[in-house]
């Protein structure tokens, strides 16, 4: 293949993200973040919103992101995210917020 | 915000267009190719019912077919609140419909009596044959009743394992509603590893809830044949507060390992004999193993249970067999119905990867477990998992148990939340 074959599809696949990010998600491949934040729904999600689980899905990315660092940094009280934001690098934390819209 | 998003988008963006250079019309094809793949699920509990929901969600034009002999799933998590007489069998009850009718998932209500890994396709009860491309089974736990002198299998519907939830349930409860106050409860443990570490002691904690309001001149004993237990410290607190000395823990070393069981007079010979530990009601919860099809498959190891490779859960046996929940060997990720939805996520994620022929990720996964000493009063575990060195271990510095000497809110405020993890892990999984 050539190089200037392979600089289009990349082109083409950077094109295809600045669509709308659903659209280029829907259409890409699963990432770690992806994966990461289904993991969040176990808890997180709108069966368990009533009794104050928050419903990610409907935070914005950045709330979550400062949310998760006050929480590891024991800014925020807590009774468990504490120990669970701790497992997490403030890049992690950022891959995974950016996806619960997507769900 | 902004910035935020813009820094996500273009590292997204990255990850792209990365893939798109290595392999190039790759993307075209793994689409077809994750379209065309069939994926046949055995097993409709925690981590089969999240593998078969997660496949669809991920890759919502493959097929996927899941198998499991009962229309309603009843959940181990929360049957310790039926037990303790706070809970009913419908609010640990879970059914198919929403997989089937919102997710385009098939629905096979039969059981699997064996499978043809070399003709990948799976037997059914009554004959016939399911082919599949990739194979997902949750098999849960089986007994080992032989390791047990005095006692079989048969015997369970007067001696309740009550450890997969259903029939047993309900029939541990009856024998506690009807046992004479100044009555004493045994509960024979099990030996490590087990389904749900925590929760043979957050039984006995509920036992003694209703023995308390009911029947207070009641005993409870528990014969171990460990020496320690989850959340130990966490429990024994909360015995101490609420039920003074009610239950008593028998370690292992300590005379608590029972030897025999003499079904007939309901009574547990512990400590080489010297001890005979007379029930009104026994539970005995007997060694574990992985579920019966793993084994008749050939996929299990010496100790019986499943090795996997723990970053896909790719059965170490068999190249197009996943396996995972209480029945793999998951390092350091306990037997949980957490740790099962989890690991249904990360096999989602792999088949689809994989048939699209794309590597596996390594993500970050998670453990959460509440266990109720009082239904207003909860502790809890967590842990942060992740793939390093061949195996799933713990990220050092994250989770842990709650704290010694909380507040009656903080334990107030954390068996609210066992109730919400409840709603939003059976949301999650069948919801």
């Amino acid at each position: 293949m050539k190089k200037s074959h392979l600089y289009l599809v990349g082109l083409a696949a950077s094109l295809a993200m600045a669509g709308t990010a659903t659209q280029a998600l829907a259409d890409d491949e699963i990432t770690r973040g992806q994966l990461m934040a289904a993991s969040c729904k176990a808890c997180h999600n709108a069966a368990a919103a009533d009794s104050g689980v928050p419903d990610l899905n409907r935070i914005p990315a950045d709330v979550i992101v400062s949310q998760m660092k006050a929480f590891r940094d024991g800014d925020r009280d807590a009774t468990i995210m504490d120990r669970h934001a701790k497992g997490y690098t403030d890049e992690e934390m950022e891959a995974m917020a950016g996806y619960f819209s997507r769900f | 915000m902004q910035d935020f998003t813009r820094r996500n988008f273009l590292k997204v963006a990255g990850i792209s267009s990365a893939a798109a250079f290595t392999g190039i019309g790759c993307a075209a094809n793994g689409m077809r190719g994750a379209d065309k793949a069939h994926v046949v699920v055995v097993g409709g509990g925690s981590g089969g019912a999240t593998a078969a929901k997660y496949i669809k969600q991920f890759s919502p034009n493959m097929r996927v077919t899941l198998i499991e002999p009962n229309a309603t799933y009843y959940t181990c998590y929360g049957s310790n609140w039926v037990i303790g007489g706070f809970a009913g069998m419908d609010d640990i009850a879970h059914g198919y419909d929403t997989l089937r009718d919102d997710y385009g998932i098939e629905i096979i209500e039969d059981r699997v009596t064996a499978v043809d890994a070399d003709a990948r396709s799976v037997r059914l009860s009554g004959g016939d044959r399911v082919s599949y491309d990739k194979l997902v089974m949750s098999p849960g736990i089986d007994f080992r009743y032989d390791d047990m002198p005095g006692i079989s299998e048969s015997d369970a519907d007067r001696i309740p394992h009550a450890w997969k939830a259903g029939s047993q349930t309900e029939l541990l409860r009856s024998q506690l509603r009807d046992m004479p106050n100044g009555g004493v409860f045994v509960m024979v443990a099990p030996p490590n590893p087990f389904r749900c570490p925590p929760g043979p002691y957050e039984r006995v904690s509920l036992v003694a809830n209703y023995f308390k309001q009911e029947k207070p001149r009641s005993k409870i004993i528990i014969l171990d044949p460990k020496d320690g237990f989850s959340k130990q410290g966490l429990f024994e607190e909360g015995w101490a507060e609420h039920y003074g000395d009610m239950i008593e823990w028998r370690a292992g070393s300590d005379g608590g390992r029972a030897e025999e069981i003499d079904v007939s007079n309901m009574t547990v010979l512990a400590d080489s004999g010297f001890e005979r530990v007379r029930a009104d009601v026994l539970n005995f919860i007997p060694a574990q193993r992985a579920g019966q099809i793993a084994h008749d498959v050939g996929l299990t190891n010496d100790e019986g249970w499943v090795p996997v490779d723990q970053l896909t859960f790719k059965s170490e046996m068999d190249d197009n067999i996943y396996v995972l929940g209480d029945a793999s060997v998951a390092g350091a990720m306990p037997k949980s119905g957490h740790s099962a939805n989890n690991q249904g996520k990360i096999v989602a994620a792999a088949i689809v990867r994989e048939v699209s022929g794309q590597e596996p990720i390594n993500p970050s996964s998670a453990n959460t477990c509440y266990s109720l000493v009082t239904p207003d009063y909860a502790i809890s575990v967590a842990a942060v998992y992740q793939y390093q060195d061949g195996a799933m271990a713990g990220v050092s510095g994250a989770g842990g148990v709650s704290p010694s000497g909380a507040s009656s809110s903080f334990r107030r405020r954390e068996a609210e939340y066992t109730r919400a993890w409840y709603a939003g892990i059976t949301n999650d999984i069948w919801g």
